[in-house]
Parts: C-alpha cells; sequence; structure tokens
C-alpha cells in the first residue's frame, strides 16, 4: 500500500515530466535549423549521429520517463491508468503528425527532389516532437486543480 | 454506442470531505487520475471505477452513469 510519502514523491515526478517532456519536444523541432545548416540538405555524418541519438533518447523518455524513479509502489502511481491513457493518446498524435509531415513530403517531392535520409528525418522529428508535446500537454491538464 | 460517462464523484466525495488527494490515496491512483475522472476527461476502466465505488463505499451505478 502506498504511503503519503509515495503519493506526494509521484505527484512531484509527474508535474516535473510534464514541464520537461513538451520543452523537449520544442527544442528538438528548434534544433533542425542546426541540422541543416550551412549543408544545404546535406548534412554532416556528426550532426546525423548526433540527431539519430537525440531521437532514440527522446523516444526513451516518451515511453519510460518517470517509470524507473523511486519505490515500486511511486512508480505505480506515476504510470497509473490515467498516464498510461494519455501516452497511448500521446503516441497517436505522433503518428498523425509524422503521417502529415509524410503527405507533405510526398506532394513536395512532386515538384522537387527530395533525398530518402532528409525525408525520414524530418517525419521522424515531426512525429516524436508532437507526441512529446501532446503527451506534456495531457499530462498538464490532468494536473490542474479542479 | 458513443454516450458518454456521467459522475457524482465531486458530490460524494464533498459528502464524504474528502479532498480529491485523500480520495486518490484511497483508491490507490494519482490525485491527477481522481482530477480527470472527476472533470469527466478521463474514462476510468471497470476495474478503477470499481475501486472508487469501493473507497466512497458506494455501489458503482450510483457514481457513475450514462449521459444519453
Amino acid at each position: 500500500m502506498p504511503t503519503s510519502a509515495d503519493f506526494e514523491a509521484a505527484d512531484r515526478v509527474s508535474r516535473r515530466r510534464a514541464r520537461l517532456l513538451p520543452v523537449l519536444g520544442i527544442l528538438f523541432i528548434a534544433g533542425q535549423p542546426l541540422y541543416f545548416a550551412n549543408s544545404g540538405v546535406e548534412a554532416s555524418q556528426v550532426k546525423t549521429y548526433a540527431w539519430l541519438v537525440w531521437a532514440v533518447l527522446l523516444l526513451a523518455v516518451l515511453a519510460f520517463a518517470g517509470g524507473h524513479f523511486g519505490s515500486a509502489a511511486v512508480r505505480a502511481l506515476v504510470e497509473d491508468e490515467l498516464t498510461r491513457a494519455n501516452r497511448l493518446r500521446a503516441y497517436a498524435a505522433g503518428f498523425w503528425a509524422g503521417s502529415m509531415a509524410t503527405i507533405g513530403l510526398y506532394g513536395f517531392s512532386l515538384f522537387d527532389n527530395l533525398k530518402g535520409r532528409e525525408s525520414l528525418h524530418i517525419v521522424l522529428t515531426v512525429g516524436i516532437a508532437a507526441a512529446l508535446i501532446r503527451f506534456g500537454a495531457l499530462e498538464r491538464r490532468a494536473l490542474r486543480d479542479g | 454506442m458513443g454516450e458518454a460517462l456521467g459522475n457524482r464523484l465531486r458530490d460524494l466525495r464533498a459528502e464524504r470531505e474528502l479532498t480529491q488527494a485523500a480520495l486518490a490515496e484511497l483508491v490507490g491512483v494519482s490525485r491527477k487520475t481522481i482530477n480527470t475522472v472527476e472533470n469527466e476527461v478521463f474514462v476510468p476502466s471497470a476495474a478503477l471505477a470499481l475501486r472508487i465505488a469501493r473507497a466512497l463505499s458506494r455501489p458503482v451505478e450510483e457514481i457513475f452513469y450514462l449521459r444519453d
């Protein structure tokens, strides 16, 4: 049975996560001009690997953040039914955003040449960022008093 | 299909002079879960609805109802 301290700790972790995830999503999008800057569409290998590591880390954060802090009781509270539902809704938002980006790129490719890696980069960036922002927004709304 | 699930959670909680946090502790979920159920933002699973009913010592159908 969780103690009062467990409930307080879970609340703290949830609030921190709800604040952090949208910021990470926005930074991920905002960092993209750096990726494409100075090299046109052809990004350097270093930038490519850095982005790849960043993308994988953000996916891990989206899937697991908050689920590995504190005791089993705290983890269960942080990852309760509502959080799992919010995460599924965030995944759906990521899917739709990625699909919309794909459609946009497909349309663009009718008029201009697109490289495969850059296309994948854009689709993944949009999808991951959308999911992070959506998850954070849902969690923040849930945490609001009322 | 498509009916929304309404609830009388806020009234029943107030009747027992419980805060959202206190009810959350009785149910064993986070306060935000109680908050979103109460505000009808989140539709709880049958298991969670039964746990809330047990914590309030009320039949589940007295707390949750189908909104036409």
